[in-house]
């Protein structure tokens, strides 16, 4: 009796504390009658989170990458810095500027760091008094941000700036960050809408959703850091991982025994994810006039779900070299799980010389489809004088970790375990004669005959 | 009437085809780019008609949107007048129904 009391106790105040805390921000009252002076508003009651901010990958775009090949000890990586063809640039390169002229004669601002937290002034990895005080909280704390003011300009003395809604309304209407507030910049990248990861956030698509489920229920962050997976082509991050077993979900998630076997080879996305979607190839060396009369790298766009995933063992490590980005991993190695992921290809200028692949500043080739202008841009920018540029393919695997469908969409038996199967055991490292086995209905005929639906 | 059965038969047949073949030619989908001119918001915030400027033609196209990612996108102005749209509808009963619309813009 005493301990459900305790326990009704327990549960009345973190409910009365969760009711209080979706109802109002406890600052409403101060910001309404002294307004918001930006960060250091926030900072009167959270003393260090703008500096605390800075040393994030949401600030820095990069940070020290520990399980991918060929990177330089105790440098940072990440969007900041790094060359692949899903975007063939980066901050540096990319970095917010106006676009020259179209045959039109018209500009417009574009850049890699749009999305950057900073009001452009104060730039990627910046730091001190200037940095903290650029920071844009708003745009992930308010429920009543006003989009249209965050736009980037050009000042009086040519400097490009992103605007920001500071207003006292935006500031006085706090909220615990939803999906579309990571959506804002995430769904945008790779040159559109859903171009790169190809996953919208909706309850259609997603069961953590369709549970009213939001992106920081399965990311939750301390601190400003965010746990992320190990996406082969998602390098920089926060120091903190996330995986489905933990807190919601355990080692063993099935009633079936089989299942929960499988679950020690295969990863949870393997079977429960099993479409992808978003770009499928980009060519950087052709562009495509659009109606606008700016120019755009040719692009195959698949949409949500339109694209089947290819499987492969990973182990968590990344091989990386000029024309492959993706998984390490064998059937034998010990520490390898089957990992769904979606295959990009893209097409863009590689050195002859070294052989690396080369970056590209786009606002040459939006301007009038010159992608080679771009190369040589870019290479001025980098420092880069000796080079010979020449086209090639590049082929990335992402991690396919979002759009986890209904039980009744999920992986079976069939769709591994038959001679046409999603599963290319070959490709996966195993004989003629474990294929044979592995796709023999020996293995689940009596079991699926129980289970199927009788007419 | 042993003949004029398979006729009317064959006749009835070819009607309801092309019906169902129109109703497919007239639910075509039809892509496009353009510009927002602009947003209305129907009164009970469930769907909106937004003017496109085509970027090929110049013609005015209304689309009606009614998913309600989009319709959240046009209330706290992530999607507001002059940004460029790519979109796919068709034709439901005489309005131009959006199965895609998506700001042409990334980074």
């Amino acid at each position: 009796m005493v301990k459900k009391i305790a326990v009704s106790a327990i549960l009345g105040v973190v409910l009365s504390a969760s009711l209080v805390s979706a109802k109002e921000h406890a600052g409403k009252e101060y910001i309404l009658k002294n307004g918001y002076q930006g960060p250091k508003t926030c900072e009167t009651c959270h003393p260090g989170k703008a500096k605390e901010i800075l040393g994030t990958v949401h600030w820095k775009h990069a940070s020290k990458v520990d399980n991918v090949e060929g990177l330089k000890p105790g440098e940072e990586y990440g969007m900041k810095n790094r060359i692949y063809t899903m975007c063939n640039g980066n901050d540096i390169v990319n970095n917010l500027k106006e676009i020259p002229p179209n045959q039109l004669g018209q500009t417009k601002f574009s850049g890699c760091n749009t999305c950057h937290l900073g009001d452009h002034t104060s730039e990627v990895g910046s730091t001190g008094p200037q940095a903290e005080e650029s920071i844009d909280c708003l745009i992930c704390h308010s429920s009543k941000y006003d989009f249209s003011k965050r736009k980037p300009s050009k000042r009086a003395d040519g400097t490009i700036i992103m605007g920001q809604d500071r207003s006292t309304e935006a500031a006085a209407n706090l909220s615990r960050p939803t999906s579309k507030t990571c959506m804002v910049c995430h769904e945008t990248a790779g040159g559109g809408v859903l171009v790169k990861r190809g996953f919208s956030v909706d309850p259609k698509n997603d069961v953590h959703v369709a549970n009213k489920m939001v992106c920081i229920d399965c990311h939750q962050v301390k601190n400003h850091k965010f746990p992320t997976g190990y996406d082969p082509n998602n390098w920089a991050h926060d120091g903190e991982r996330i995986s489905c077993a933990g807190e919601c979900h355990t080692s063993k998630p099935h009633k079936n025994a089989d299942l929960n076997r499988h679950a020690e080879k295969i990863a949870c996305q393997t079977c429960h994810i099993p479409k992808t979607g978003g770009a499928s190839a980009k060519d950087f060396t052709k562009w495509e006039k659009q109606a606008n009369g700016f120019w755009e790298p040719s692009t195959l766009r698949r949409e949500v779900n339109e694209t089947k995933p290819v499987y492969a063992w990973y182990n968590l490590t990344v091989a990386n070299r000029p024309t492959f980005i993706g998984p390490n991993g064998s059937r034998v190695d010990g520490k390898s799980k089957i990992y769904p992921f979606k295959i990009f290809q893209g097409k863009a200028y590689f050195n002859k010389k070294t052989g690396e692949l080369m970056s590209m500043d786009f606002a040459p080739p939006m301007a009038n489809g010159d992608a080679l202008a771009g190369v040589a841009s870019a290479a001025k920018i980098l420092g880069i004088k000796d080079y010979e540029p020449v086209p090639g393919w590049q082929t990335i695997y992402f991690g396919s970790n979002h759009l986890v469908g209904p039980k009744k969409n999920a992986l079976s038996c069939t769709s591994c375990h038959v001679p046409n199967g999603v599963l290319n055991f070959s490709e996966l490292g195993y004989s003629s004669k474990e294929i044979q086995k592995l796709t023999s209905p020996e293995l689940y005929f009596e079991e699926t005959v129980k289970a199927q639906e009788e007419w | 009437m042993k003949k004029v059965f398979p006729v009317v038969l064959m006749l009835a047949v070819l009607t309801v085809s092309t019906v169902a073949f129109e109703k497919t030619a007239s639910a075509e989908d039809v892509k496009m780019v353009g510009s927002i001119t602009k947003i209305e918001m129907a009164s009970d915030s469930t769907s909106a008609k937004v003017t496109l400027k085509d970027s090929k033609t110049g013609e005015n196209i209304v689309v009606t949107v009614a998913d309600e990612s989009t319709l959240d996108k046009f209330k706290d102005k992530r999607i507001v007048d002059g940004d460029e749209i790519r979109s796919k509808y068709d034709n439901q009963d005489g309005r131009n129904v959006a199965k895609i619309f998506k700001k042409t813009a990334g980074c």
